[in-house]
Formats: C-alpha cells, sequence, structure tokens
C-alpha cells in the first residue's frame, strides 16, 4: 500500500521541477530575445560593406555574402557581452570609418549634425529678418507714397515694362 | 538602322545650335523670318530625337546584337515588354532618353505657343535649345547608344562583329514598375526645364509682371506631379523588389529625385504669393532656377557614381559634364538676375505675421531646409573623404533624425497655412478655423495614447494628420453647405460643384488629403515588425496574427530563368488565409539573381515574405518575414496627390448668369468686362 503523503510529496517535487525548468525556459528565451534584440539593435548602427549603401540589419540584397559574416560577427560579440563601444571600434578597425550607418557625434562628423540645425537657425532668423522689414516697409511706403526711390526703374518705366508683358504674351 | 539614328542625332545637334544662334539673332534683330526659322530649327531637333530613340527601340526589338548597348541591356528571351525597359537601363540609352522625354515638352511649347506670346518664345526657344544642346552632345560625342561592337584587323582596319546574344537586362529591372517608374521619374526631371526657360527668358526679356508663372503654371504641376509619381513608383519598387521590407533607404538616388520635388514643392506655394501679392518674385524665379539645377544634379548623382548607391547599373566618369554644365547654369542665371533684378521688386509688403504669406514663408523654409540637409548628408560623405582622407557614411538614420521633425513641421503647416487669410488673421478668426481641428487632433491623441501609441514621432503624427483631415474637412463642408442651401443638391454634388469652382484651390486641398494619407502610412513603419527561420517542410513561423506553414520547395524553369520557390500557406487565428509564393530567381545570361516578395496587403498591414536563399550550414530555406503596418495608406496616399493634382489642372467651372430676356447679351457683356479683371485676381488657390 503506497503512502498518500508520499505521494503527494513527490508530485509536488516534479512539480516544482517542471516549473523550474519552465521558469528556467523562460529566461533563457527571454535573455536569448533580448540578445536578439541587442544584436538587431547594434546591427543597425553599421552600414553593411557591399556598396550597396544599406543599413546592415536591412541588407538582404541577393548576393550579398558580406551582410551575413557581418550580421554573424555582430551576434558573437553581443554574446560575448562586448560593449556597443567596444563592438563599434571593432568594425571601424576592420572597416574604417564608412561603416558607420550614422556620422559619430564627434569630430568632422558633428559638423553633419550640427548643419541642419543651422540650417534652420539662419532660415528662421531670415524669414524673420524678411518679415520685419517688409512690415517696416509697409509703414513707410503708406507714410511716404510715391515712386519708389530704392529701385533702379522708375516706377514709370516699370509700368510701361508690365504693359508691354500683358501685351507680349497671352494664357 | 544604327546609322539611322547616329545620324538623326548628329542632325538634331546641327538643328539644336541653329536654333540657340537663330534665336539669339532673332532677339536682336526681331525679323520675323529668324523667329519663324528658330522656332522650325527646335521643332526639327525634337522629330530627329524622336527619331533616333526609335532607331533605338527598333534594335533592341530586332534583337540587332551587333550594337554595344543592345548586347548589354538585353537578349533574345526577355519578354518584349522588358525591351522598352531596357532603353533606359544604362547610362547611354537613360540620356537618349532624358533627350527623349525633354523633347516631348519642347515640342509640345513650341506648337501650344506657336502664335502666341511671339515676344518671349525666342528667348524660350534658346534656353530650351541650350538644354537640348548640352543632352545632345551627351548623346553624340560621350555616351553614344549607338556604337558598334568591332574588332582592330592587323592590317588596321575595324572589323565588325555580332554577337549569338545579349547579356540580358539586371534582374532588379525584370519588374513591370521598373517599364514606367523611370519614365514618370525623367518626365519630372525634365519637365521642370519649361518652368526654367519661361522664367529665365521673362528674366532676359526684363518682364516684371506674372505672366511667367502663369504661362507655366500647368507645365510646372504636370512635372511635379511626374516627379511625385516616379517618386512613389520607385518607393513601390524598391519595396517589392528590392526584399528588405522597406520602401525608402536614403540612397543617394532616391535623394537626387527628392531634392527637386522638394524646391518644386516650395514653388508652388511660393508662387501664390506672387500671384495674389505680387510678392516673392526674386525668390520664385531662383526657386525655378534651384529646382532645375537640382535636376541636373539628380541626373548627375544618378549617371555618375559620384556617391555609391544601390542604382549601380549606370555609373561612369560623366560627372564632370554635369559639373560643368551646373556652373554654366548658375553663371548665365546670376548674371540674368543681376542685369535685371530691378524688373522683380515686390508690389506689395506683409501687413502681419500672423497671415497666409507668413505660412507660405515657413513652408518655404521648412522645404528649402530640408532639401539642403538631404544635400548636405547625400555628399557628406564625398567632402569628409576630401577634407580628412577617410569617407563617413551617412545613413538611414541620419536623414530619419533630421527628416522626421522637418516632415512633422510640413504636416502642421499644411493644416495651419490654407486656413489663414490673406494679409491679416484676427484672433477670432483663428479661433473659429482650428479650434475644433485642434481639439479633435488632440483628442485622437490622448485616445491613441490610452490605447497604448506611445511612440513620440507616431503620436505627434496622428496628431496633426487627424488636425489637417479636420481643418481640410470644414473647408470643403462649408462650401459645400452655402451651395447646398442654393441649389439644394446633396451634399457630396455641392462638394463636387464647389470643386470644380475653384478646381486649383480645392484640388490643392485634396492634394494634401494625399499627403496625409502618406504620412499615416510612413507614421506605421514605426511598429514594423520581423522574423526569419531556416525552414523545413511542414514547419511554421510566427509574426502578429500570422502562422506561415511551410507546404512546399520546388524549383522551376523560365524561358529567362530558373526559380527557386517556397509555397507557403498563410494562417490567421490558425484558419488558412491564402498562399504565398515568394522566389528567387536566377538569369542564365548575366548570371545574375533576382528576388520575387510575396506581399498579402491589407489596409491594416502588409505581411511581406522572403524567400532569403539557403542557409550556409544547414542547406534549409531561409524564411524572412515582415509585417509593416499601413504601408498601403503611401501607395493610396500617392493616388489622391494624382488625382488633386489632376483636379487642380481642370479650367475653373464658371458660373452661370441667369438674365431675363431682352437685356441678357448687353447685361452679360457689362459684366463680363466688369468682372474680368477682379476674376483674374481671384484665380487659384486662395
Amino acid at each position: 500500500m503506497t503512502n498518500p503523503y508520499r505521494k503527494c510529496k513527490v508530485s509536488l517535487v516534479i512539480g516544482m521541477l517542471v516549473l523550474s525548468a519552465a521558469l528556467l525556459l523562460l529566461f533563457s528565451l527571454r535573455a536569448s530575445a533580448q540578445q536578439t534584440d541587442r544584436a538587431k539593435q547594434v546591427g543597425g548602427k553599421f552600414m553593411c560593406m557591399c556598396s550597396c549603401s544599406q543599413v546592415l540589419t536591412q541588407c538582404n540584397h541577393v548576393g550579398c555574402t558580406t551582410s551575413a559574416s557581418m550580421l554573424k560577427e555582430v551576434d558573437q560579440a553581443v554574446a560575448r557581452g562586448d560593449s556597443e563601444e567596444k563592438i563599434t571600434q571593432a568594425f571601424v578597425l576592420e572597416f574604417g570609418t564608412k561603416v558607420y550607418a550614422e556620422p559619430p557625434k564627434s569630430g568632422l562628423s558633428l559638423l553633419a549634425w550640427m548643419l541642419p540645425g543651422v540650417y534652420l537657425l539662419t532660415g528662421t532668423v531670415l524669414v524673420v529678418f524678411v518679415i520685419a522689414r517688409w512690415r517696416k516697409r509697409n509703414v513707410f511706403l503708406a507714410a511716404a507714397p510715391g515712386p519708389s526711390a530704392t529701385s533702379g526703374v522708375s516706377a514709370e518705366l516699370l509700368a510701361r515694362a508690365r504693359a508691354q508683358a500683358a501685351r507680349d504674351t497671352e494664357d | 538602322m544604327d546609322v539611322f539614328g547616329s545620324f538623326a542625332l548628329i542632325l538634331a545637334f546641327v538643328c539644336a545650335a541653329y536654333a540657340i544662334v537663330g534665336g539669339i539673332a532673332a532677339i536682336f534683330t526681331r525679323h520675323p523670318l529668324l523667329i519663324k526659322s528658330a522656332r522650325q530649327a527646335g521643332l526639327a531637333t525634337c522629330a530627329l530625337i524622336f527619331l533616333a530613340t526609335g532607331s533605338l527601340v527598333y534594335l533592341f526589338f530586332s534583337d540587332n546584337f551587333s550594337i554595344a548597348y543592345v548586347v548589354a541591356h538585353s537578349n533574345r528571351d526577355l519578354a518584349t515588354f522588358y525591351k522598352i525597359a531596357a532603353l533606359w537601363s544604362g547610362q547611354e540609352g537613360s540620356l537618349l532618353f532624358w533627350s527623349f522625354l525633354l523633347s516631348i515638352y519642347v515640342f509640345s511649347v513650341l506648337i501650344a505657343y506657336r502664335n502666341k506670346n511671339g515676344e518671349l518664345m525666342p528667348y524660350v526657344g534658346v534656353v530650351m535649345a541650350s538644354v537640348q544642346i548640352f543632352f545632345l552632345t551627351l548623346n553624340n560625342f560621350v555616351a553614344s547608344p549607338f556604337k558598334v561592337l568591332g574588332v582592330s584587323a592587323a592590317n588596321g582596319t575595324f572589323d565588325l562583329v555580332a554577337r549569338s546574344d545579349g547579356n540580358g537586362l539586371t534582374p532588379l529591372l525584370q519588374y513591370p514598375e521598373m517599364v514606367i517608374h523611370p519614365p514618370n521619374l525623367y518626365s519630372g526631371y525634365t519637365g521642370f526645364t519649361i518652368p526654367f526657360a519661361f522664367a529665365l527668358a521673362a528674366l532676359l526679356a526684363r518682364y516684371p509682371g506674372e505672366k511667367w508663372i502663369h504661362l507655366t503654371r500647368k507645365w510646372t504641376m504636370i512635372a511635379w506631379c511626374f516627379q511625385s509619381c516616379g517618386i512613389l513608383l520607385g518607393a513601390h519598387w524598391a519595396y517589392a523588389v528590392l526584399g528588405w521590407g522597406g520602401y525608402w533607404a536614403w540612397d543617394p538616388v532616391e535623394n537626387a529625385s527628392l531634392l527637386p520635388w522638394l524646391t518644386g514643392t516650395a514653388f508652388l506655394h511660393s508662387v501664390m504669393m506672387q500671384e495674389k501679392r505680387g510678392m516673392m518674385k526674386v525668390w520664385n524665379v531662383w526657386l525655378v532656377f534651384i529646382t532645375f539645377m537640382l535636376c541636373i544634379l539628380g541626373t548627375m548623382l544618378t549617371r555618375s557614381g559620384v556617391v555609391s548607391s544601390v542604382h549601380a547599373f549606370a555609373q561612369s566618369s560623366i560627372g564632370s559634364w554635369f559639373v560643368g554644365f551646373l556652373a554654366i547654369i548658375f553663371i548665365v542665371c546670376f548674371a540674368a538676375y543681376m542685369y535685371n533684378r530691378d524688373y522683380l521688386k515686390s508690389e506689395n509688403q506683409l501687413d502681419s505675421v500672423v497671415s497666409r504669406e507668413s505660412s507660405f514663408l515657413f513652408n518655404n523654409l521648412v522645404l528649402l531646409v530640408s532639401c539642403i540637409a538631404v544635400i548636405s548628408g547625400t555628399l557628406f560623405p564625398v567632402f569628409s573623404e576630401w577634407l580628412s582622407g577617410s569617407r563617413i557614411s551617412v545613413g538611414t538614420p541620419f536623414f530619419n533624425k533630421v527628416n522626421i521633425p522637418l516632415g512633422l513641421l510640413l504636416l502642421f503647416l499644411t493644416g495651419v497655412g490654407p486656413l489663414l487669410a490673406w494679409r491679416k488673421t484676427s484672433l477670432d478668426s483663428l479661433k473659429r478655423n482650428f479650434g475644433w481641428p485642434a481639439l479633435t487632433g488632440l483628442l485622437a491623441g490622448a485616445v491613441a495614447f490610452a490605447f497604448g501609441l506611445h511612440h513620440f514621432y507616431a503620436l505627434v503624427c496622428l496628431i496633426l494628420c487627424v488636425f489637417v483631415t479636420c481643418t481640410i474637412g470644414m473647408e470643403f463642408f462649408r462650401g459645400a453647405r452655402v451651395i447646398r442651401a442654393r441649389s439644394g443638391a446633396t451634399f457630396v454634388a455641392s462638394a463636387v460643384d464647389l470643386t470644380m469652382r475653384n478646381t486649383r484651390r480645392y484640388g490643392g486641398y485634396i492634394v494634401h488629403m494625399g499627403m496625409v494619407l502618406i504620412f499615416v502610412g510612413l507614421a506605421g513603419a514605426a511598429f514594423n515588425r520581423d522574423a526569419q527561420k531556416e525552414m523545413q517542410l511542414g514547419s511554421t513561423l510566427d509574426i502578429g496574427p500570422y502562422k506561415l506553414l511551410l507546404q512546399s520547395f520546388d524549383q522551376k524553369a523560365e524561358r529567362n530563368y530558373t526559380a527557386e520557390r517556397m509555397i507557403v500557406e498563410v494562417l490567421r487565428d490558425n484558419k488558412p488565409l491564402m498562399m504565398l509564393y515568394p522566389e528567387r530567381r536566377f538569369f542564365q545570361t548575366n548570371e545574375q539573381s533576382g528576388t520575387m516578395v510575396a506581399i498579402y496587403s491589407t489596409l491594416r498591414e502588409d505581411l511581406y515574405v522572403v524567400y532569403a536563399g539557403q542557409s550556409p550550414e544547414t542547406q534549409l530555406p531561409v524564411m524572412h518575414a515582415y509585417l509593416n503596418p499601413l504601408v498601403k495608406c503611401i501607395w493610396l496616399g500617392g493616388a489622391v496627390v494624382v488625382l488633386g493634382t489632376l483636379v487642380a489642372l481642370l479650367p475653373n467651372r464658371r458660373a452661370v448668369l441667369v438674365l431675363s430676356g431682352a437685356e441678357q447679351p448687353a447685361t452679360v457683356q457689362r459684366l463680363t468686362h466688369a468682372l474680368s479683371p477682379s476674376v483674374t485676381v481671384r484665380e487659384g488657390h486662395d
């Protein structure tokens, strides 16, 4: 006759073991998923060196042998637990600065990042300046009506040219 | 036929040269015969280019493998459909195709204005012929498509040879869209020659008015529409052929096509300032000049190989010719501007910062900044190599980081601009026009956030899309409501009537709606997912709600290629949905491979399946699947943009005056006379 308590104990142990195994599997899957995600994120920071001008993780063009080996290198480095900086240094050493998917934010490359901001800022200042100038001139014109003194062409000549253009052209 | 084609090109060159010299002489002498002969020379140039292009097409269709270009880009088994695409698949043919499309525009302009604008047309003719002669120089002396194959004999003679078959067309180009994408894009590039020619001609002829803008508005819109179609078709081709799951990689050639589109869009907006208020004349002239120069720069980037690109099928050292041409264009434009800038003075000034004028200024600013940022990013690798000796790549992440905020700013202005009044907008008007749309947008954003949309840019994009949709919807609603109240027609009929009464304005709104759809599609990219797996028969790959079951893996042989194919059953919620057949083709003639992606597309998302070859270790077929949300909105948006442009090109439907019998003719005449200037002033997008 079997002891019911013993049976219960065995079931409990088996249950614990199964649960532990499941948890272990879950954690390892999660760690592997995290590792894959990290490899994807790191791989997204490099260009494929097969001259396709595509980001490494996006290069899937037919016949590309380079992306597969580069991705493998990334996977191995991530699995080793290498930092992003270390992986980047290794890739730059191997392929040169053209391996960067985006310019690094230092040295000459910093210029690439700064330029769009400089354009926007300069453009905004210019637009604001133009608007302010137009508004000022508007006040000036309202105060002193008559032919414009700023133009090298007289208002009369301008009107004549406008009439000539209207005669010469038709829609 | 090759001799005929070569001869036609040489003759075209001579005729273009005469069109320039004769045209300049006609401008100075005003002799009617000279004017006429220069115009006829322009027409003859076009006709001869048509003949030369026809000759090359004939050589492809007749499989004439004694011609180097035909050997390099065709073979006997190539489908007839693709023999047309072979025309522009290489350097020489694509440059001839440029000349061909430009000639269609030039021919149309010369015919359309043959009895009009007598004083301006000689200038226009000279500018157009000058552009033509540059390309004819390339066609004749630098990259002739009619070169024959031959070998030098021992006695110093040159013996012609003919190959039995050609190398075939690049697999990447053997896709239906490749038959329509380049013609569209090139039609955009070449089309901007017409507004450029009229702007430069008007400046040289010292025309101060808005005439050149009235004359070229339709040409500009046609070119812009082709450019838009070309860009989107190119994006769709990249999506369906390159097999990387995306549609825009900020490749230098893609960027090159975007640049003139950005400045062209800026021009289409700022030109309204000149039409309505007589402002920004200098800016508009320079925008057209820059747009044309960017078209030439784009062609140069595509053809020269100065920057590395996936479009590597047409690279050479032809770049120096384009640089020289660009320099000449700039010098001529700058000189013309310096001599005649006094004729471009603004007639009005700005009354208020909160006005339509200001919104157009900011719209132009954002478009121009985006354009310059794309140029500097595209050319940065070249400059970095030049300055520091090491080439620094600038890829997708950089362009996305720079352009997404600018794009969103532009989307915001798309909603704001059309609802601001000209001159000055009152606070009441601001509240009335923007209150509900802004509130609805924010509400939509809050709901989306509550349902888990936490991606910053995607959320902002959603809010702005709803905002812009509401502002446009309100414009249609208000206008249609008035018409409905008067006519008693249905709401839809009233909205159509409203659109037809001011096609430019409401066509513009439809274009804006198309852009909203495109933005929705682009925002979807924030939620793209992908998965890759080595597959055995019967194994599955899970992605999103789909399960992909590999049923079979086979090989097939077609006339021009052999293919390895996956037969994949798609299950959704474990119920069979459909079959997909991603494959990889191998073209024997040029020993190249090509991907055929299988896409299951819905409005919500695209299931994009690629057969990524066999694993080198296990020899098992590898499946790469992507789940791309909302991609279809981009293509739908493109169709709406084209629809809107077509509507904007239609003439306005005139209001019918219903008057009593006897006094009708006199009254109508009097009213028409009284109304016409104001109608001219009110015409267009306001």
